[in-house]
């Protein structure tokens, strides 16, 4: 079910009304557990039965973990669910990825082998909801949480809907214990819930949809050389596209949460007035780079053993991150360039005192643009269906075709600049604040004002039922 | 350590301004802009109508049974062929599968794919469309069928709750009300040698339960929207210009070769249909004017169209090779009217009868 359809509005109208009108909290979670089920269900019902095998079986390891009487014991079963939880994601999401790579590797040595093509239907959201019910077992093993004793409570943690599909990735040690018992609305918590579900919706279908996957699709999908001011206008547009889409989303899951009663952290944080890469991936997307951060990057050493090491160290969790994305080497070498402007910055930092030279605002200015154009250079290997299309487009975005095909209207041109320079100021004037700051020193007739806009463009945007980007992940 | 017994301690900020009544007065605001934009809509000629979504397309598509009457094809197919007046003359409703812009190929062979299906298609043979090699006509056709195969219980119930909106709502109509479409209509100068797709003129026309269209009164009387749609179509008739990075030979040969290969697939698969019992009838409907003349220039009768009749050995049914089917007159030189469309399938029916009695 899509946040931006009818079928969500009447479902979410009724689940959010039954709920508040429930008087007991063990009722209300079963509502909870229900509805995020058929929030799942309607899309495929027989994956959701493996969302609950996945659920069932890491709530058992869990308490295994908890259980165990030794060291060897407990680390063993973790890695039992790592395991099943890896396995079940690799199978769905990279099985044909990883025969058509064992086929060429296994052509260059001269072995003919021919795999059969596995007819799997990728389930959605699989790579957030193995992450949710993972972060358990993790968790548990770390010490960090405590096992529930509630199947229901783990389960509804895991599945519940705002955040089941498309994140944030929400670890259960932050969910559960908000289901130890009932929460209480605070003074205008239902109405910024709405708030921010309004500002989701707004992003994902006006600004995504309508002014920028257009020009980000034609260009992407063009098979010849372009010029370089349509090349820059759709990787601005796709750069523009992916934040408000995935940003959108994540802004309806923290609202809709909030209408219910539930806190969930920020998933973005202005990240495109992030001054380095470091900064970048403190605002991007921040579930995926703290689990990485937790999960890989500090059990494999992280930076303790030295430059080296912690090189090394980056370039892998980077890799991993660019693959979780997709079974694709070119999500790979997106994950790549951001793993090796990150070390370069280490590098630097090792040289050079970052604090004394980030003091001045001439200075952050540049760092910023810099690390804002690597980013979009980046999001060419992200977006690109292959790496021929890749390397077409940053050859037009460096002036390689002169004469390339002119793709884009004047009127998409201005979309995509308009858009793209809105956003930009957005970032740059809050990337020190938040938005909830912001909107707390603006006049009542503004915020009113814009919000009763934002509803309106999205009425006026009816058509737009596309799935958001970040489902196919 | 946390523990799932502990309280959590982290909580959302919650901007100090009165929300209820903020959500209140936006909420309020809304419902009077939205309303002020629905009379705007019928000041400007809008009716409620559906919208022809690929949901629509899908729910359509379930209604095939093996023995069904199904109308494939392009615009005309839809604009021309009256649902009431063929279920009278045949003794069954046809469902309509054609899909206007589209090359309807993939949807027959979609069909004939199911073992099961022994019905007959009527298809209009547009041939530009009909043997288009690639790009948006075949797109169009294999996201309708993308969507009919993949289609969820949640975009089912979208589409309902969509229908009862429509029929009440003219804001709602998706190919002229939305902001991307309103945005389309901003005129601003393009570079030289922008390849930018020409507009598509608006269809003015209303879609009921059936995806069946009719043409709007506005759009059938001579005046601008006329004007609009009928020179809107000369831009769209043209061909395509070859991509820049491919030599035009090399270009022209492929589609030489990907043309010759429809025409194949297009007589196999009539054939296959018809060892099971089914039957393909192709209709070329009425079409005057400058677009007749285009499409008379491109595709000449003797050329595609004889060549799909002879190879596949299905029944053809050309407009103007018959008095009672050839006198009519598309006020938008691609269309017929919406009261003319009735009085067409009236008089094309026996022609469908005899072709499906042919041969059994």
């Amino acid at each position: 079910m899509l946040f931006n359809s009818l079928t969500f509005v009447v479902f979410f109208v009724v689940v959010v009304g039954t709920y508040w009108l429930l008087r007991g909290w063990e009722a209300r979670k079963n509502l909870l557990l229900v509805a995020s089920y058929v929030f799942y269900g309607a899309w495929n019902p027989p994956f959701a039965l493996l969302l609950f095998a996945t659920t069932a079986l890491d709530f058992y390891l869990g308490s295994r973990i908890a259980g165990a009487s030794t060291p060897g014991t407990r680390k063993a079963w973790m890695w039992a669910s790592v395991a099943s939880n890896l396995s079940m994601l690799g199978f769905f999401k990279y099985g044909n990825f990883l025969l058509a790579n064992t086929q060429w590797l296994l052509e260059r040595a001269g072995v003919h082998y021919q795999p059969p093509h596995l007819d799997v239907f990728l389930p959605i959201g699989i790579s957030f909801y193995t992450f949710h019910s993972l972060s358990y077992t993790l968790d548990v093993y770390r010490g960090v949480c405590a096992p529930t004793k509630s199947l229901r409570d783990f389960t509804l943690a895991v599945s519940f809907f705002p955040q089941l599909v498309a994140g944030p990735i929400v670890r259960a040690a932050d969910f559960l214990p908000q289901l130890v018992s009932a929460p209480a609305l605070r003074p205008g918590q239902f109405g910024w819930g709405l708030m921010l579900m309004t500002l989701g919706l707004f992003q994902k279908t006006v600004l995504a949809d309508t002014l920028l996957s257009g020009s980000a699709d034609t260009v992407f999908g063009h098979g010849g050389p372009l010029q370089w001011l349509d090349a820059w206008a759709g990787v601005l547009a796709f750069s523009g596209q992916i934040f408000f889409d995935f940003a959108g989303y994540s802004t309806c899951a923290i609202g809709a949460a909030l209408c219910l009663g539930f806190h969930l952290k920020d998933n973005f944080r202005f990240p495109y007035a992030a001054v380095g890469f470091s900064d970048f991936w403190r605002r991007w997307h921040i579930s995926l780079s703290t689990f990485l951060r937790d999960f890989l990057y500090i059990p494999l050493g992280g930076n303790r053993h030295g430059t080296a090491r912690s090189a090394v160290n980056l370039m892998l969790v980077m890799f991993i991150g660019g693959l979780w994305h997709g079974a694709a080497w070119t999500f790979v070498v997106w994950g790549v360039i951001h793993g090796v402007f990150l070390v370069l910055e280490r590098l630097l930092d090792w040289f050079i005192n970052k604090a004394q030279i980030n003091r001045t605002r001439a200075v952050q200015f540049l760092v910023g643009g810099g690390t804002f154009v690597v980013v979009c250079f980046a999001w060419v290997f992200f977006r690109a269906a292959d790496f021929t299309t890749a390397a077409r487009l940053i050859r037009a975005m460096v002036g390689a075709f002169p004469h390339g095909d002119a793709l884009l209207g004047t009127r998409e041109l201005w979309q995509v600049g308009l858009v793209t320079a809105g956003l930009l100021f957005a970032h740059s004037r809050l990337r020190n604040t938040s938005l909830e700051a912001m909107v707390a020193t603006k006049p009542r007739w503004l915020v009113v004002g814009v919000w009763t806009v934002m509803l309106c463009a999205i009425l006026l945007n009816q058509d737009s039922g596309n799935a958001f980007i970040y489902f196919q992940f | 350590m946390p523990s799932s017994t502990s309280n959590f301690d982290f909580r959302r900020v919650i901007p100090d301004l009165p929300w209820r009544r903020l959500a209140l007065t936006a909420a309020l605001l809304t419902a009077v802009a939205a309303v002020a934009w629905e009379v705007r809509a019928r000041r400007l000629g809008y009716a409620p109508t559906h919208n022809d979504t690929s949901d629509f397309w899908a729910q359509e598509r379930r209604k095939v049974q093996p023995d069904s009457i199904v109308v494939i094809g392009d615009s005309r197919a839809i604009f021309d062929v009256d649902l009431d007046a063929l279920e009278q003359s045949l003794g069954k409703r046809p469902v309509q599968l054609a899909l206007p812009g589209t090359c309807a190929y993939p949807i027959l062979a979609d069909l004939v794919a199911d073992e099961k299906f022994h019905g007959t298609v009527i298809a209009s043979l547009l041939p530009a469309l009909w043997l288009a090699p690639e790009g948006s006509p075949i797109d169009e056709s294999l996201a309708a069928l993308k969507r009919f195969r993949t289609q969820t219980a949640a975009q089912r119930a979208s589409h309902e709750l969509a229908l009862l909106l429509e029929q009440n709502l003219a804001c709602l109509k998706q190919e002229d009300l939305t902001l991307k479409q309103l945005l389309k209509r901003i005129e601003i100068k393009n570079r030289p040698g922008a390849l930018v797709a020409p507009k598509l003129p608006p269809y003015f026309q209303t879609t009921d339960r059936d995806r069946r269209m009719r043409m709007a009164e506005a759009c059938a009387k001579p005046g601008p929207l006329q004007d609009r749609v009928k020179f809107g179509w000369l831009e769209l008739f043209q061909p395509p210009p070859p991509p820049s990075w491919i030599p035009k030979e090399e270009f022209m040969k492929a589609v030489g070769l990907a043309v010759e290969q429809r025409f194949k697939d297009t007589a196999a698969t009539v054939k296959k249909l018809q060892a099971r019992g089914g039957k393909v009838i192709f209709v070329r409907f009425p079409h005057t004017g400058e677009v007749k003349k285009i499409e008379d220039q491109a595709t000449p009768r003797a050329g595609p169209w004889d060549r799909i009749i002879r190879e596949s050995g299905a029944p053809g049914i050309y407009y103007s090779d018959y008095p009672e089917l050839s006198g009519f007159d598309c006020p938008e030189w691609s269309h017929l009217s919406a009261a003319d469309s009735v009085e067409f399938t009236k008089r094309l029916a026996p022609h469908l009868q005899r072709a499906m009695a042919a041969g059994r």
